[in-house]
This record gives structure tokens, sequence and C-alpha cells, in this order.
């Protein structure tokens, strides 16, 4: 079977930045504005503060009312997202039949709201009459059936739960299955939803989160800078749609980008505690899969989150893959201003490494006040740098587990 | 209120079913819920009556069924 080059035709985007227009969101994070926030809650009386970045969107009037009965918050963000990504494509207004059409979503933990719904009505109204549709308001695969259900998608419907690696390996397997000639179309991409109470304390025993930062609330997350405290979790969901370069032809529309590789590697080292070796594993199978020189890459988006051992490791990584050639990579950590996404963080960055190519604009690591000497590479502190003749890009995505996923795109 | 009418609010507010099809004859089929739905009412019933439906008498058609099974369960915590 020949293989075919794949295109991004449209983004969706549910972010801690807004959920309506990808583009505004992308200048926003351009111009290095945080969307981290210090949100306080009360639960059974017990007060926490959290630094989170959340999404506000309102599904009603945009969900049918009896779907999204059987909804949980992680589902109605995939699907407003992938109407959006159907509609950047301009696959809603011309009657465009979707029959054939599949769904990848990489998702970490499904229906996290519904989980502490059933718990809470179990160990704390201590009843067992649980919700009965808690089970599919909860399975992880819940938001790819809801979007295949919306829009009659009669392709496959995959999900995959790999921590903060879901996503990208939603994109690089749905990327595989167009390129190999399965698939004419896929809706790729993640969502997570898991800022509630039982989540953000299991993830602060976890002693990975960031402190609040003395300049703000909003300045709390800071990758590769030496006085990075921790990651800030987000949550949102960001769709794309992959399509084979018979359906652009023969729909005469201008793709974003267009994928060109995929790489995927396992640590095989630790449960947390992330490896250069198996980065830098994935980072070269996706160049040999792009059939590219490492020194074709110009920009990096990074998973770095912002902890001490993980932002210093990735560096490493990457001298390792790129030589000599890594100083003059331009790399940045956006989860400095929307936060980690989880399982939707893969999906989120490659669709700003897409608009980054597509704008010939590369966005910043903000509050990068301190270079870690660890870190020297050129990180593009606080403010988007222009880049025109940026032609490849690669966003790496590193998972809990040691499970790496890697991808590549060039500017059309 | 009823029970029938408490379940034909909840039908029309929260099912946005048309008011004129929901009688005591109709079915669930008739009216477009299927079986999560059935039992995602009954939870509804469940929680406002205080009752606790056994799954073995789950196998109603009708709604005038549906109340029929209620309303004897609510005689019966009264007695």
């Amino acid at each position: 079977m020949g293989q075919c080059r794949v295109f991004v035709t449209g983004i969706g985007l549910v972010s801690p930045h807004g959920c309506d227009d990808a583009n505004q969101i992308f200048d926003k994070l351009y111009c290095g504005k945080s969307a981290i926030d210090l949100v306080c809650t009360e639960t059974l009386g017990i007060k926490r503060s959290s630094l989170v970045a959340p999404a506000n969107f309102d599904p009603v009037g945009k969900i049918p009312k009896t779907q999204l009965l059987l909804m949980d918050r992680v589902s109605q963000m995939a699907l407003l997202a992938a109407n959006q990504a159907l509609e950047n494509a301009q696959l809603l207004s011309n009657n465009t039949k979707l029959a054939s059409t599949g769904i990848y979503l990489g998702c970490g933990l499904g229906g996290s709201q519904t989980i502490e719904n059933v718990y809470h009505t179990l160990f704390v109204k201590k009843s067992c009459a649980v919700r009965p549709a808690s089970v599919p308001l909860i399975m992880p695969n819940a938001s790819a059936g809801h979007i295949s259900m919306y829009h009659k998608l009669g392709g496959p419907s995959q999900t995959y739960s790999v921590a903060c690696a879901s996503s990208s390996i939603a994109i690089g397997e749905a990327f595989r299955a167009i390129r190999d000639g399965y698939l004419g179309r896929v809706i790729a991409g993640g969502t997570e939803a898991m800022l509630n109470f039982g989540s953000m304390a299991s993830w602060d025993a976890l002693t990975v989160l960031a402190k609040e930062h003395p300049e703000g609330a909003y300045a709390s997350c800071r990758p590769f800078s030496k006085d990075r405290n921790g990651l800030v979790l987000g949550e949102g969901a960001a769709m794309l749609i992959l399509e084979s370069e018979a359906l652009v032809t023969a729909r005469n529309i201008q793709p974003l980008a267009e994928i060109i590789g995929y790489g995927a590697s396992s640590d095989s080292h630790n449960l947390t505690q992330p490896a250069a070796e198996g980065q830098v594993r994935a980072m070269r199978l996706a160049l040999v899969d792009a059939k590219l020189d490492p020194t074709a890459i110009g920009y990096i988006n990074a998973h770095a989150t912002g902890t001490q051992a993980g932002d210093k490791i990735e560096i490493e990584a990457i001298k390792l893959v790129f030589a000599e050639h890594a100083k003059r990579i331009a790399i940045s950590s956006t989860k400095s201003m929307h936060g980690h996404l989880l399982g939707a963080a893969g999906a989120l960055e490659f669709a700003i490494t897409v608009m980054a190519l597509q704008k010939g604009k590369i966005p910043p690591t903000a509050h990068l006040s301190q270079p870690d000497p660890d870190c020297a590479l050129d990180c593009i502190p606080h403010v988007g740098r222009l880049s025109p003749t940026l032609k490849y890009a690669l966003s790496n995505s590193f998972a809990f587990g040691g499970s790496n996923a890697v991808l590549i795109a060039q500017r059309v | 209120m009823t029970s029938f009418d408490y379940i034909r609010q909840v039908l029309i507010d929260k099912y946005e079913i048309e008011a004129d099809v929901i009688t005591s004859e109709a079915t669930f089929e008739n009216l477009g819920l299927d079986s999560l739905t059935m039992v995602e009412l009954m939870f509804d019933v469940s929680e406002k009556y205080g009752i606790e439906i056994p799954t073995d008498r789950l196998d109603f058609k009708t709604l005038g069924e549906v109340v029929v099974l209620i309303d004897d369960m609510l005689n019966a915590q009264n007695i």
C-alpha cells in the first residue's frame, strides 16, 4: 500500500485562553499572556487554594439538551472543540458526508467529575443510589462516542489513555492510519477535565505542583527558569482535522500544515521520573519517519512542565538528538501560559505548533526570567518571535509511565 | 402533584418531549427513550419519592404501568 501525504485542515480549541477562535488564542500565547489563576474552593469544610488554568465555556445551546444530560465536562469540551475544528476545516457548511471519518482521541482519566460524584454519593451521603448513567459518563471513550454520534461519523473510534502523551499518540496514530491508506479523514485530538477536588488533592500529594509566585499566580509556571518549582494543571480540549492529500485536493482547500513524522518510545525506567534515552529515541524515530535531517528543525514546542528534573532532562535529550544544531533551534514551553492539560496537552501544543508554522510566529516561554544554566538553549523568554522562514517544527509529549510521543509538522 | 404529573414534567423539562404525546398509554419506545434514559428517569423518581424500585420490576412498557408501580410502592410505605 502506498503512502499518502497528511494535512491538518482545521483546529478547534476549548482552552484556558478561550474557546471561540484558535487564532485569537494563539495571539494571546504569542504575547506571553498567562491564563493561570489561583482558585479557592471549599468542599466538605476543607478549603483549598489551587493554581489552575481552567477553561471557561458554556455548552448550553451548543449541544442538544438530551445529549448534554449524558456528558461529563470532559466530553462537553471534546464535542465543542470537534465542532469548531470541523467548522474551521469547512466541513460543516458544505454538506460534507462524514460517514467514513474516524475519531482518534486522547484522554487521561475520562469523566473525573462523575467519578467524584459517585464517591460523594457512596461515602459522604452514605447512599448506594448511584446515578445509573455513571459508567457511560466516566468511560474514557465517552468523548469519542459523543463526537461520532453527533456528527454521524462512521469510521473507527479510538481512544488512547497514555497520561500526558495521550493526544499526541492519538494524532500520531491517526496520521499513520491516513498515510497508510486506511482512512481519508480523522478528527484527532484530546480532552481532559480533572480540576476537581479529588484529582487536585491527588496531584498535590504527588508534590509536583507549582507554588504561587510572588509576582502573582499567573507567573507560577516557569519552565526552564532557575526558580521553577512545579507544574500547573489546566483543562480543555484540542481537536485537529487530518485529511489525506486526495481529500484536500478534491475539496480545493488550503491546509494549515502537513504532518510528516511521528515517533513513540518507552523509557522502561520509572513510573514518574523521565529518562533522556527514551525521549531521544522518540525524537529520532520521528525524524527518521519524517525523512528529515535534524538540522532542518527550526522550532520545538517542548513538553517542559516546569519541574526541576523534567525540564533539565528534556534539554539534555534535545542536545543529544540535535548536537550543535540544538543551539540554533527555537524552543518554548507554552505550558507556562496554558498549564498542563494532561491528556489534552499534546493536542493543544501540536495545534499551537501548527499555527506557529502557518503564521511564521513562535510563541514564547513565559516568565523565563532566570534562565537555568542546565537548560541553556534558546528558550524564547517572555514574548514570541517572528520567524517567517520557519519550515519544520517538532512537538514533544512525555508521559508518566515512561511513554513518549513526538510529532513533526511542515509548513505548507 | 400526582406521580404521573411529576414524570410528565421531567419528560418535558429534562428530555424535551412534547407534552401532547405524554399519555398513560405511551410506551418508552414511542417517546423515543432508550433503556439508559429509562433507568435514569426511574432514578429521578426514586430520589423524588424516597423509594427504591427493585430491578426485577423495571419490565414495564407504558408510563401508566410506571405510575401504578410507584403508587403501589408509595401506598405500601404508608400502610
